[in-house]
């Protein structure tokens, strides 16, 4: 053996040494990739003041464990080779015990091979097209089987709608979203008059807009992207002067607020509102304006599962005993918390049944509920795995 | 029909005042500036800061105009000047400052997508339907903008000397004219120009710091084949800009973002003067 080689060895052997000693009094390592650019930027930022609150209150409380907990945040430019670059980094570089993020579907499907390599437990955030599965992947966010029903059946049932017109993102999410809304509106007797999609960073919805002149539906249901393709093609819609009504599966309060007078009338169909009369959303909105005061960002359907989802991983760390990859995926399915949204449980093949609301957008950005859906099941998401 | 035809022409319009600042630095220097996605994306901010401090957003297009002029005259007379003899390098320079304006940008403003005001909002009633407003303003800036150019090359000393740098440099210079002042005035005014388009577009899309790329693509396909004449650049953007349309609304809108860049391709193939005629 070479002198060198004897060094490198040494070397490696003393740096394992301080790690695995290192370990027991370390915080615990949570990582959050999440879109800072990008079309998922006007989110972001709250899904990271939510991940601050939870963190915060942990640490005040005695941390997890008896640790503390150390939050590290990356941008994964809401796509799949920023996302790609994010979860090496937090996994191998800043050591994260546990993945916690709301993402774009793109930017999940290129963190699953990663989080499956490295054995590392996955909490995705974000509501969703359904169906992502993997050992290492839980999703407390809502399916298209928590969404498309309570605003289709709306549009149908109250506002004798018929003809309906899709339009979405290309990518997982806005084909995945869609293509259930198409099989949910035949199967209620609905048309379906077109569905288009554009590229996820298109900013120029000219044409589409025309194609829903010509088709004149009674309905458009958009799935884009969250964030700024949201907003440009509802400021577009609305500059057209177009009159059908508007359901929108991935708009959140925040991003609706950005749009401002633009978004009045739009119906969304979330799993958190604001306007949720409950004591731990009371609470909990009291504690982010205390928190953040005029920084606050308006807390959404896309940053509050955040917040349930880093308790949730407190609540299986505690009971498993260890941050033990192995023992906490099994604890994630059994535990729950009560949140703001209620008592969230990913219990059902790694998904939550949740409470959904049907609601309408004002012209001051906030969401008036129309109708409330207890407990709504996510059905069938991961049967096989 | 009819919006078909609106549509053609609000995109075509839209790509002309996107595409003449490139065209104008283009024509008299030779370069391509690769720094033009970046000036589109200051035009931007110059509409976000307007609407951050409450101006009215009107107030936003001269003020892109002139942030460009003066930041386009600074680049000339720190960077570009030293490198006229070397083409290419002056290419590669265009393109580094691109990325280091890029990256200051994300400094000051940060990485994430904001949204600027427009002057005005809604849809007119035309023939018994609605079309944006704003589209159709923004046909009236094109005509304006082309106006403008026009006037500027063909009705003033310096553009006379503009278009005589533009014919036969070394002979221009042989008649003393000034071309190292031609070229000054030039990448200012095509930088100037850059913003003001930035400014343009902002209000039909989000403002972020890569906002300017995707036109920086379709711009150098339209100049490429349209040389240096404006009358042909203006006949590439209804041309091309139309089969952009068409393409979006017949086949599907993913196809029509590719339609400019192939159909550009292969015309520079067939014709290598493309719209071009003299």
């Amino acid at each position: 053996m070479s002198i060198a080689r004897r060094i490198v060895t040494l070397a490696g052997v003393v740096c394992l040494t301080v790690t695995t000693w290192a370990a027991a009094s370390d915080p615990i390592v949570i990582g959050v990739p999440t879109g800072l650019s990008g079309a998922n930027s006007t989110v972001a930022p709250a899904v990271v003041q939510s991940s601050e609150l939870a963190v915060a209150e942990i640490n005040e409380s005695g941390g997890i464990l008896g640790r503390q907990v150390r939050l590290e945040i990356a941008d994964d430019g809401s796509g799949a080779s920023g996302a790609q670059r994010a979860f090496d980094d937090l996994i191998i570089n800043r050591n994260a015990d546990v993945i916690i993020s709301m993402e774009t579907s793109a930017a999940r499907n290129a963190g699953i091979p990663i989080v499956e390599r490295n054995q590392v437990p996955y909490i995705y955030t974000s509501l969703y097209e359904g169906r992502s599965c993997s050992p290492y992947l839980f999703a407390n966010g809502a399916v298209p089987e928590q969404m498309v029903g309570p605003i289709i059946d709306y549009f149908i049932d109250e506002k004798a709608s018929k003809r309906f017109f899709l339009v979405g993102s290309d990518y997982a999410f806005g084909r995945g979203m869609l293509e259930f809304t198409r099989n949910y509106i035949e199967e209620r007797g609905g048309e379906v008059v077109a569905e288009e999609y554009q590229p996820m960073n298109a900013t120029d919805w000219t044409s589409i807009i025309s194609q829903m002149r010509r088709n004149k539906p009674d309905a458009v249901i958009m799935s884009t992207a969250g964030g700024a393709p949201n907003v440009t093609l509802q400021r577009q819609y609305k500059a057209a002067g177009m009159q059908a009504l508007v359901g929108n599966l991935s708009v959140d309060e925040l991003t609706a607020q950005s749009m401002g007078a633009d978004a009045e009338g739009i119906y969304i169909s979330a799993s958190y509102l604001t306007a949720i009369e409950s004591d731990a959303n009371t609470r909990f909105l009291e504690r982010m304006e205390t928190y953040f005061g005029s920084e606050l960002l308006t807390p959404n359907d896309l940053s509050v599962p955040q917040y349930d989802a880093i308790y949730l991983y407190k609540a299986a760390v505690e009971m498993a005993g260890t941050t033990d990859t192995d023992a906490v995926i099994e604890a994630l399915a059994k535990v729950s918390f009560d949140g703001p949204r209620g008592t969230v449980q990913m219990s059902a093949q790694r998904h939550a049944p949740l409470t959904m609301h049907l609601g309408r957008v004002q012209g001051d950005g906030s969401v008036e509920v129309v109708q409330i859906f207890k407990n709504v099941d996510p059905g069938e998401q991961c049967p096989t795995t | 029909m009819l919006y078909l035809f609106l549509d053609i022409i609000t995109t075509a319009a839209i790509l002309f005042i996107v595409s003449s600042g490139l065209l104008i630095i283009f024509g008299v220097m030779k370069i391509i500036n690769f720094a033009h996605g970046v000036f589109l994306t200051i035009g931007g901010y110059s509409s976000l800061v307007v609407t951050h401090f409450d101006w009215n957003p009107w107030f936003s297009m001269p003020l892109a105009f002139v942030v460009g002029c003066l930041l386009g005259s600074v680049i000339e007379r720190t960077v570009l000047r030293f490198l006229y003899h070397r083409p290419l390098d002056a290419i590669l320079a265009t393109w580094g400052l691109g990325i280091v304006l890029g990256q200051l940008i994300i400094i000051g403003f940060g990485r994430e997508v904001q949204f600027a005001a427009g002057p005005v909002s809604g849809a007119m009633e035309l023939f018994g339907d609605f079309y944006s407003k704003y589209r159709l303003l923004l046909i009236i800036f094109s005509v304006l903008v082309a106006g403008a150019m026009w006037l500027l090359l063909k009705g003033t000393r310096i553009g006379l000397q503009t278009r005589a740098v533009i014919m036969n440099e070394p002979l221009a210079r042989g008649l003393g004219i000034n071309s190292s002042r031609v070229r000054l005035i030039t990448f200012s005014f095509g930088a100037g120009l850059a913003c003001l388009a930035g400014a343009f577009i902002t209000p039909l899309s989000s403002v972020d710091p890569n906002m300017g790329l995707p036109w920086l693509v379709s711009a150098f396909m339209l100049v490429l084949v349209s040389g240096n004449s404006f009358l042909a650049l203006a006949s590439a953007c209804i041309v091309l800009g139309g089969a952009q349309v068409l393409a979006s609304t017949y086949i599907s809108p993913v196809i029509g973002g590719l339609t400019l860049a192939v159909l550009a391709a292969l015309l520079l193939r067939i014709r290598p003067k493309g719209f071009a005629y003299d």
